[in-house]
C-alpha cells in the first residue's frame, strides 16, 4: 500500500513535469517558428523576446538562448543602419556565449558563432574581412570537425568560399562542392527525435547549388 | 491523508488566480518603445511591447516578484511588484544607454584608428595602404593634419614642436627611442610595424592626465589581443626579408618573427646622393606571447630586439675632396609585459613593465662616441565604469633612466664621460562624464616628481564635447603638460626644468558612416624652454619660450565613388620661438606654414589589386643663412611629393606589393648645410640637404600559409 502510494506521487510529479515539458516544447516551437517566418524586425524581437524569457525560465536548456541569438541575426540581416545592425550582432553574441556555457562543443551553436562572424563582415568588408572571415571559417571548421555532417556548417562556409572565389576571381569548384554536399544533407529528412533541432538553411543552399548550374 | 494534501498542494499550484499586467514602455522623453521585453523574473510570462509601447499579459505567479523590462540599447529596468489577482497598470520609462557610436565623444586634439569602431577616422589598414609610407606608422600618420612634413627626418612633428615632443607609447607604456637609427640628414624609420596593433590613436594635443613626458603628441598604440589561429608568413623584400609563425593554444598564442633588412644590393642598383661605405643593414627579432587568465584576465609580452649598422662619408662643403667617415652601431631592446583583469563588479586593474635599452655607438673619424640609455617604466591603473556614463581612473608611475654619454677628447687617451639618472615619479586622476549622450567632460590632474631637480609639477587637464545635433559636434580641450629637456641638454646639466607647453584646442567634427569632417584651431604656448645663456651650449637655461597656433581642416569620403577612398588634411601653422642659440624669436628650422596632403585609394576588383597614391605639399622652411641679415629669415622652396603604390593579390594566399615615392622626380630641398668659415669672397659657401635618393622603390611578395584559407598579409602592408 505504501510503495503504491509513493508509486502515485512520483507518477503525479512526472505528469506534472512532462507537462511542464511539453509546455516548454510547445512554447519553443512556436517562438522558433515565429523566428523563421517572421517579416519584419518588430515580429522577429517578439519571437526573441518569449525565447528570452523561456531561457530566464529553463537556466539548463540552450535552445532558447541558441534561438534568441539566431533570431538577432537574422534582425542584423534585414537592419540597414550599421551601428544597430552590431548592436543587434552584440546582443547575438551574448546569447551565443549563453548557450555555449550550458552546453560547450555543440556544432550547432559553433556553427551559430561563424555565423556572426559572416554578418560582422559585411558590415565593412574592407576593415573587418579579414579578421572576422578568419574567425568564421575557424568556426565552421570546428563545426565540422565535431560534426562532419552539419549542412548549415556546411552551407556557410561554402558561402564564404563563394566570396573569396568571387573576388579572386577564382573556380567555384570548391564552393559548390561544399554547397552540393550541404544539400545532399538538407534532403535526407532528419531522423532525430529532437524537437527542436534547428533545421534553418536550406533554402541559402538551394540558392547557391543554383547559382553552380 | 497526507497524499490528499499533497495532491492538494499540486493541484493548487497549477489552478491559482490570474493576474494581469498592463501598461506602456517609453523612453526618457515619453517616445513609446515598441518592441521591449516585459517580463516577470525567472518566469515564461510576459509580453512585448506593441508600435505604440503597450504591452498587456496576465500570469499565474503570485506574491512578491521581480518585473524586468528589456530593450537593445536601453538600460534594463527592474521593479518590485506584488501579484495577488489585481490588474497592475504600469507606465515604464527606459533610459537609454549611451553608446560610444552616436554619443558625444572627444574628439579634440585627437584621431582614433582602431579595427573595431567604425566611426574612426583612421583604421590600422589605412595605414597599412597609405601610398609613400612604405608602411611606416609615422609615414602614414604624416599625412593626417596637425603635421609637418620634415623630409630628412621621419619622425612626427606637430603643431610646431619638434619630433622629441611627441612620445609613443605601447598598451600605455613608454618607448623610449621610438625610431630606428638614420645617418644624418636621412630618414628614420618606426621601431614598430602597423600589423601589431589593432588600434591607433594619435593625439595632436590635449591628452589624457595618463600621458606625461610629452610636449606636442602622444602617439598611443594598443597590441593586438590573442590571435585567433595558426600561421606563417615569409617575405621576400627587395631590401631583404622576413619569416613570421603565430602558434595558438585555447587560452594562449605566442609569435614571432626574424627580418633581415640589407639595402646595400638596392643602392648598387639606384644611385644615391649619400657616400655610403656600408649601407644600412640590420637584424631585427620580436615576439609577442599572449595568455588569457581565470575571467577576463589578458597577460601580454612583447619584445623587440634589434642590431643594425652603417657607415657614410660626409664630405667637407668647401672641399668636397675631403671626407669623414662616420660609422653608427645601434644595438635596441625593448620588452614589456601588461597585465589586465576585471576584479568584478565595475572595477578593473591594469599594469605593466617596460623595458627600454639603446646604445648608439658611433665613429666619426675613428673618434668613438658611445651613448647608452636604459630606462624601465612601470605602472599601475585602477579603473572603475560606475555606469555607462561615468567613468574613473585612477594611476601611478614611475620612469626610471639612465643615460651615459662617453667619448675620447683629441689627444687624451681616458673618455670623458657625462651621464645622468632621473626617476619620474608621477600619479594621475581622471573622471569622464556623461550628462548625456550630448555632452561629455573629462577632468584629469596630473602630478609629477623629478628626482634630478626635486621638482613637484601639477598639470591639468580637461576636454569637454557638445553634439548639439544628429552628427555635428563641437569639443574643446585644456592642458599643461612638461617634458624633461632632451638627453644632450640633460647630460650638460642635469637640474634643467621641464619644458612646458599649455595647449588650447577647439574642434567641430561631422562622421557619418562613409564619410568625415573635421576642422580644429589652437593655441600652444610653450615655456621653459632651453636656451643657450650667452650662446654658451654649455650654460643652459630654462629662459626659452614660444607659441604655435594654427588651422587644420580635414576631409575623408570612402563611400561617394564605388572602392575608392580618399582623404585630403590640410595645416596652416603659424610658430615662432626664442630658444637653443635664437638670437630673438624666430620660425624654427622644422616648421612651414601651410601643409597638404591628398591620399587616394581604390580597389579594381578586375585586376585584383590595390592602387594608391599620396599627393604631399609642403611651403618653404626656415633656414639660417650666414650670407643674410636675419635669423631663420630665408626659406628652402616647396617641398611636393607624389608618391604611389600597387598591391596585387592574385591568390588568397599571396600579395605582390610595389612602390615607389617621388614619381615625379622632384629634387626636394630641406635646408642648407653652411660652411663654419666664410670664403676668400666673404660668403659662406653652402650644400643643399637633400633627399638620399629621388625615388625610394620597393617590391614585396608576401605568403601565408594557413589552414585558414581567408587569412593573409594584407593587414601587414
Amino acid at each position: 500500500m505504501r510503495t503504491k502510494m509513493i508509486l502515485t506521487v512520483l507518477m503525479l510529479i512526472s505528469a506534472v513535469a512532462a507537462q511542464a515539458n511539453a509546455g516548454y516544447i510547445e512554447a519553443m516551437q512556436k517562438a522558433i517558428d515565429k523566428v523563421y517566418k517572421a517579416e519584419t524586425i518588430l515580429e522577429i524581437q517578439e519571437a526573441v523576446n518569449v525565447l528570452d524569457r523561456i531561457s530566464n525560465a529553463e537556466k539548463g536548456k540552450w535552445e532558447p538562448s541558441y534561438y534568441a541569438a539566431f533570431g538577432y541575426i537574422m534582425m542584423a540581416t534585414k537592419e540597414a543602419d550599421v551601428a544597430t545592425k552590431d548592436k543587434y550582432l552584440d546582443q547575438a553574441k551574448v546569447y551565443a556565449d549563453r548557450a555555449s556555457a550550458i552546453q560547450p562543443n555543440n556544432d550547432e551553436i559553433i556553427t551559430l558563432e561563424g555565423f556572426i562572424s559572416t554578418i560582422r563582415v559585411s558590415v565593412d568588408p574592407a576593415t573587418r574581412g579579414q579578421q572576422y572571415s578568419g574567425l568564421a571559417m575557424q568556426a565552421f571548421g570546428k563545426a565540422l570537425a565535431l560534426n562532419p555532417n552539419n549542412p548549415r556548417a556546411l552551407g556557410l562556409m561554402a558561402q564564404m568560399q563563394f566570396g573569396t572565389a568571387r573576388f579572386f576571381h577564382a573556380s567555384t569548384g570548391e564552393a559548390c562542392a561544399t554547397a552540393r554536399k550541404a544539400q545532399a544533407i538538407f534532403a535526407v529528412p532528419p531522423t532525430g527525435t529532437d524537437a527542436l533541432a534547428p533545421v534553418w538553411g536550406k533554402g541559402m543552399v538551394e540558392g547557391m547549388v543554383a547559382n553552380c548550374k | 491523508m497526507k497524499i490528499s494534501l499533497l495532491l492538494f498542494v499540486l493541484v493548487s499550484a497549477a489552478a491559482q488566480s490570474q493576474t494581469s499586467l498592463s501598461g506602456t514602455v517609453t523612453d526618457l522623453k515619453g517616445e513609446p518603445i515598441p518592441g521591449a521585453n516585459v517580463s516577470i523574473r525567472g518566469a515564461y510570462d510576459g509580453a512585448s511591447s506593441d508600435a505604440l509601447g503597450v504591452f498587456r499579459f496576465t500570469t499565474e505567479e503570485a506574491g512578491s516578484h521581480i518585473l524586468l523590462v528589456t530593450f537593445v540599447g536601453y538600460t534594463n529596468h527592474e521593479q518590485p511588484v506584488v501579484l495577488d489577482g489585481s490588474n497592475i497598470t504600469l507606465t515604464i520609462a527606459l533610459r537609454e544607454e549611451i553608446n560610444q557610436l552616436e554619443a558625444v565623444t572627444i574628439s579634440a586634439g585627437s584621431f582614433t584608428a582602431g579595427d573595431e569602431k567604425r566611426r574612426t577616422i583612421l583604421k590600422a589598414i589605412d595605414i597599412a595602404t597609405t601610398a609613400g609610407a612604405t608602411a611606416d606608422i609615422a609615414g602614414a600618420l604624416n599625412t593626417l593634419p596637425g603635421t609637418t612634413k620634415v623630409g630628412e627626418s621621419g619622425r612626427l612633428f606637430v603643431r610646431g614642436g619638434d619630433g622629441n615632443e611627441t612620445r609613443t607609447f605601447i598598451d600605455g607604456m613608454v618607448v623610449l627611442d621610438a625610431y630606428g637609427p638614420a645617418a644624418p640628414n636621412t630618414p628614420s624609420r618606426g621601431r614598430f610595424l602597423p600589423f601589431m596593433f589593432k588600434g591607433t590613436s594619435f593625439s595632436t594635443g590635449g591628452y589624457s592626465a595618463e600621458y606625461g613626458q610629452a610636449l606636442s603628441s602622444a602617439l598611443v598604440l594598443s597590441s593586438k589581443d590573442k590571435a585567433e589561429y595558426n600561421q606563417t608568413d615569409i617575405g621576400f623584400l627587395s631590401v631583404g626579408g622576413d619569416v613570421a609563425h603565430t602558434q595558438v593554444w585555447d587560452k594562449a598564442s605566442a609569435s614571432g618573427k626574424v627580418q633581415y633588412t640589407n639595402i646595400n644590393p638596392y643602392f648598387n642598383f639606384i644611385n644615391q646622393r649619400v657616400d655610403w661605405k656600408t649601407a644600412p643593414n640590420s637584424v631585427e627579432t620580436s615576439a609577442a606571447f599572449r595568455q588569457e587568465t581565470g575571467q577576463n584576465g589578458l597577460l601580454k609580452f612583447y619584445g623587440n630586439f634589434n642590431r643594425s649598422h652603417l657607415a657614410m662619408y660626409n664630405h667637407d662643403i668647401v672641399q668636397p675632396e675631403l671626407k669623414s667617415l662616420i660609422d653608427l652601431t645601434n644595438t635596441y631592446g625593448y620588452g614589456n609585459a601588461t597585465y589586465s583583469q576585471s576584479l568584478g563588479g565595475t572595477w578593473a586593474v591594469r599594469g605593466g613593465l617596460s623595458y627600454n635599452h639603446n646604445r648608439n655607438q658611433v665613429a666619426i673619424d675613428q673618434v668613438p662616441f658611445d651613448e647608452q640609455e636604459n630606462g624601465v617604466h612601470g605602472k599601475v591603473v585602477l579603473e572603475n565604469s560606475f555606469s555607462n556614463r561615468v567613468d574613473f581612473r585612477v594611476g601611478g608611475e614611475t620612469i626610471i633612466r639612465d643615460y651615459t654619454a662617453s667619448t675620447l677628447l683629441a689627444g687624451s687617451s681616458a673618455p670623458v664621460a657625462l651621464s645622468f639618472q632621473e626617476r619620474i615619479s608621477a600619479s594621475f586622476v581622471e573622471a569622464e562624464m556623461y550628462a548625456s549622450k550630448y555632452f561629455v567632460s573629462k577632468v584629469g590632474l596630473r602630478a609629477e616628481h623629478n628626482s634630478l631637480n626635486g621638482q613637484v609639477g601639477v598639470d591639468p587637464r580637461l576636454s569637454l564635447a557638445f553634439k548639439p545635433g544628429k552628427v555635428g559636434q563641437y569639443s574643446f580641450a585644456y592642458g599643461i603638460f612638461r617634458q624633461s629637456p632632451a638627453n644632450k641638454f640633460l647630460r650638460v646639466d642635469p637640474v634643467l626644468n621641464p619644458e612646458k607647453a599649455e595647449h588650447f584646442i577647439l574642434n567641430y567634427q561631422v562622421v557619418t558612416p562613409n564619410k568625415t569632417f573635421r576642422v580644429e584651431t589652437y593655441y600652444k604656448r610653450y615655456s621653459s624652454l632651453v636656451k643657450y645663456f650667452n650662446n654658451d651650449p654649455s650654460q643652459l637655461r630654462n629662459d626659452g619660450h614660444g607659441y604655435a597656433k594654427g588651422v587644420e581642416l580635414f576631409w575623408r569620403d570612402n563611400g561617394t565613388l564605388r572602392n575608392v577612398d580618399y582623404w585630403v588634411s590640410y595645416s596652416y601653422l603659424d610658430t615662432e620661438r626664442d630658444y637653443l642659440n635664437f638670437p630673438y624669436a624666430a620660425v624654427p628650422a622644422f616648421a612651414s606654414s601651410h601643409n597638404f596632403s591628398l591620399v587616394y585609394k581604390h580597389f579594381v576588383t578586375a585586376i585584383k589589386s590595390q592602387l594608391g597614391f599620396t599627393y604631399s605639399f609642403a611651403s618653404g622652411r626656415p633656414y639660417f643663412n650666414p650670407n643674410s641679415s636675419g635669423f631663420n629669415s630665408d626659406r628652402t622652396p616647396t617641398y611636393q611629393d607624389l608618391s604611389a603604390n600597387i598591391s596585387y593579390l592574385p591568390k588568397n594566399w599571396l600579395i605582390i606589393h610595389f612602390s615607389c615615392t617621388n614619381i615625379l622626380g622632384r629634387d626636394n630641398i630641406f635646408g642648407y648645410r653652411y660652411a663654419s668659415a666664410p670664403g676668400s669672397d666673404g660668403t659662406y659657401a653652402r650644400v643643399p640637404i637633400r633627399q638620399p635618393a629621388n625615388h625610394f622603390i620597393f617590391l614585396g611578395v608576401f605568403i601565408t600559409i594557413s589552414k585558414n584559407k581567408s587569412v593573409n598579409q594584407l593587414p601587414n602592408l
